[in-house]
């Protein structure tokens, strides 16, 4: 390979979700050379709009406001009721939890909104209520300890896409328990020809043309009644931040407005994905596209994308199924460096269980609330965050794991999973720059 | 006595009509499976086409490489079952990729989806290649118009 595309760096962070931008930010903040190697942007481009860090573990589903205690309490009871979890293991640096929490937050606050130290209760397309410490800006005057009176639940009319009544049941639940009354309207706003299939990103990109915001800001308050106090929208309030939809929708209604909770495929999810871009650009983080080959860790060249990157540490921020940093290759095995896969909770804990080689039938149980010991699958770490190998040894002083690829935790089920990849990533990337959390 | 003829006439078969049948082939193997099943909806898996069916299976279904698509905003009929649904016909029959024919001819490869797929779907390589099965298997279609159903 030709000298001129080797780069040396500090820091070569493989993965560009939540976790390695958190990381590579917050190497970049201590002074590091930065590399980002990413094959693609992972799960965050599929994000909803919530950033879930903890629920309190004694909370039950249907009273969601019986839990009062803070975010970082909740972490605290995660670590103390789930073993092998990223935050037990963790449990004497949870006082700086908030610390990366407010690091990612203030690194995003194009898109994202300031927490509170307290989950905000945000509306589910499904009728749920859905605890996070932070929230896209767009969806923060949605919280549902905050609404008082009648929460208007818009769908479109004519629209395939979302059911303002379904939405509207997830607020009737925790209406006896100090909510909001929900009330479902449909608006009659994108009635064109395919109007009832068009995507939400089309309707996001008609709300942002000018004009179109404050005509949707004029239906909504031709449907507005005594008593209502806040609206809540489907998440297509503009792609782009600062065509400021929401709030011109606002100003012209005269009410708080905000979007709820997205499925896919995701406009909240590409407002993430676009503000990590301009995030990395501005911060100087150098990213190249193209998986990490023939890189074996540390002081070593690895080839990405056409250059070869020699790096002091790497954290690897790989993701699990979804990025691919978890991958089936005859036995379940990371797919970087090829380290061994553990999982960490379930009847497959016990180390001395080769589990990586079981069938995968063998890994999920049919009861759906029981530990899949599959979906928890991914890397054992310290409490460094220093991936083990099989017999529980450190595998390299200067690599480092971060977000879904370290096992442990589901982060597509147990509220953890963006808290996960934020506390990881922020201490495995402080950690790689040489900087201890 | 019947068994005793019967294994005289397959061994008979086997060592005088089959070899001179072998004798009088023409072309490619791929070819003569061409000439007979490719009618019936059937190609040979090459190894290529084998790790472009492992690399669309990535797809999650999530849609996110729609909303960066240009030729969908272009063309209303690509609007809601098109090019990236195309990619999952890999695995499946040709009798299918017919059907996708037109978008997948339409796409461009501006590759402008491609960077925001979050399991890193290769989709203009595979959409190249599909595009490529379904005019081979239009055109051995064309060549042999009377198996044609």
């Amino acid at each position: 390979m030709a000298p001129a595309t080797r780069i040396e760096c500090d820091v070569l962070v493989v993965g560009g979700g939540m976790a390695g931008a958190t990381a590579a930010l917050a190497a970049r903040e201590a002074g590091a050379r930065v590399v980002m190697a990413r094959k693609s942007p992972g799960s965050t481009g599929l994000s909803g709009g919530a950033v879930s860090v903890a629920q309190d573990p004694a909370c039950m589903p249907d009273a969601p406001f019986a839990a009062r205690s803070g975010v970082v309490e909740s972490a605290r009871r995660i670590a103390a009721t789930r073993p092998g979890h990223p935050y037990q293991l963790l449990r004497d640096r949870l006082d700086r939890l908030w610390n990366a929490v407010e690091f990612a937050t203030g690194q995003f606050s194009s898109v994202l909104a300031p927490p509170t130290g307290r989950n905000r209760w945000l509306l589910t397309p499904f009728g749920h209520a859905h605890p996070a410490a932070a929230c896209q800006r767009t969806m923060a005057a949605g919280d549902l300890a905050e609404v008082r009176g009648t929460l208007l639940v818009c769908g479109f009319e004519g629209h395939l896409g979302w059911d303002p009544g379904l939405v509207a049941s997830g607020a009737v639940r925790v209406e006896p328990l100090g909510g909001p009354r929900p009330r479902a309207v449909l608006l009659d706003l994108f009635r064109w020809e395919e109007g009832a299939l068009g995507k939400p990103f089309d309707l996001a990109r008609l709300l942002e043309a000018p004009g179109a915001a404050e005509e949707a800001g004029k239906v909504l308050k031709r449907v507005l009644v005594r008593g209502d106090a806040a609206a809540v929208l489907p998440p297509v309030l503009g792609i782009d931040p600062a065509a400021r939809v929401q709030e011109r929708i606002a100003a012209e209604a005269g009410i708080p407005v905000a979007e709820f909770l997205s499925d896919l495929p995701s406009v909240p999810g590409l407002r993430m994905h676009r503000a990590i871009e301009a995030r990395l650009a501005a911060a100087g983080v150098e990213v190249l596209g193209g998986e990490v080959r023939g890189g074996a860790g540390p002081d070593l060249p690895a080839a990405v994308g056409g250059r070869e990157v020699v790096a002091r540490s790497w954290v690897l921020a790989s993701g699990r199924f979804v990025g691919g940093g978890i991958e089936r290759r005859g036995e379940l095995r990371e797919a970087v460096l090829g380290l061994p896969v553990q999982a960490s909770e379930g009847p497959f804990a016990d180390p001395s269980i080769r589990f990586a080689a079981r069938p995968s039938a063998t890994l999920t149980l049919a009861d759906s609330r029981a530990p899949q010991a599959l979906l928890a699958a991914g890397l054992r770490v310290d409490g460094d965050l220093h991936p083990l190998d099989a017999e529980g040894r450190v595998v390299h002083p200067r690599v480092f794991a971060a977000g879904a690829v370290v096992g442990g935790h589901d982060p597509a089920s147990d509220g953890t999973g963006m808290g996960v990849a934020i506390f990881t990533g922020w201490l495995a990337g402080r950690a790689a720059a040489g900087r201890g959390a | 006595m019947s068994k005793a003829r019967s294994y005289a006439w397959l061994a008979w078969r086997a060592v005088v009509p089959h070899p001179l049948r072998a004798l009088r082939r023409r072309g490619t193997g791929e070819e003569r499976f061409l000439a007979s099943y490719a009618t019936e909806g059937l190609a040979p898996t090459s190894l290529e086409a084998r790790a472009d069916a492992e690399a669309a299976s990535g797809c999650i279904s999530c849609g996110l490489c729609e909303s960066a698509c240009t030729l969908r905003g272009a063309i209303p009929a690509i609007r809601s079952l098109g090019l990236h649904a195309a990619f999952r016909l890999c695995g499946k029959s040709d009798e299918m990729l017919a059907h996708a024919a037109t978008e997948l001819s339409a796409c461009a490869t501006c590759t402008g989806c491609e960077p925001l797929c979050p399991t890193g779907v290769p989709i203009t390589r595979l959409v190249r290649a599909l595009a490529a099965r379904a005019a081979a298997l239009d055109a051995a279609r064309r060549d042999n118009p009377t198996q044609d159903r």
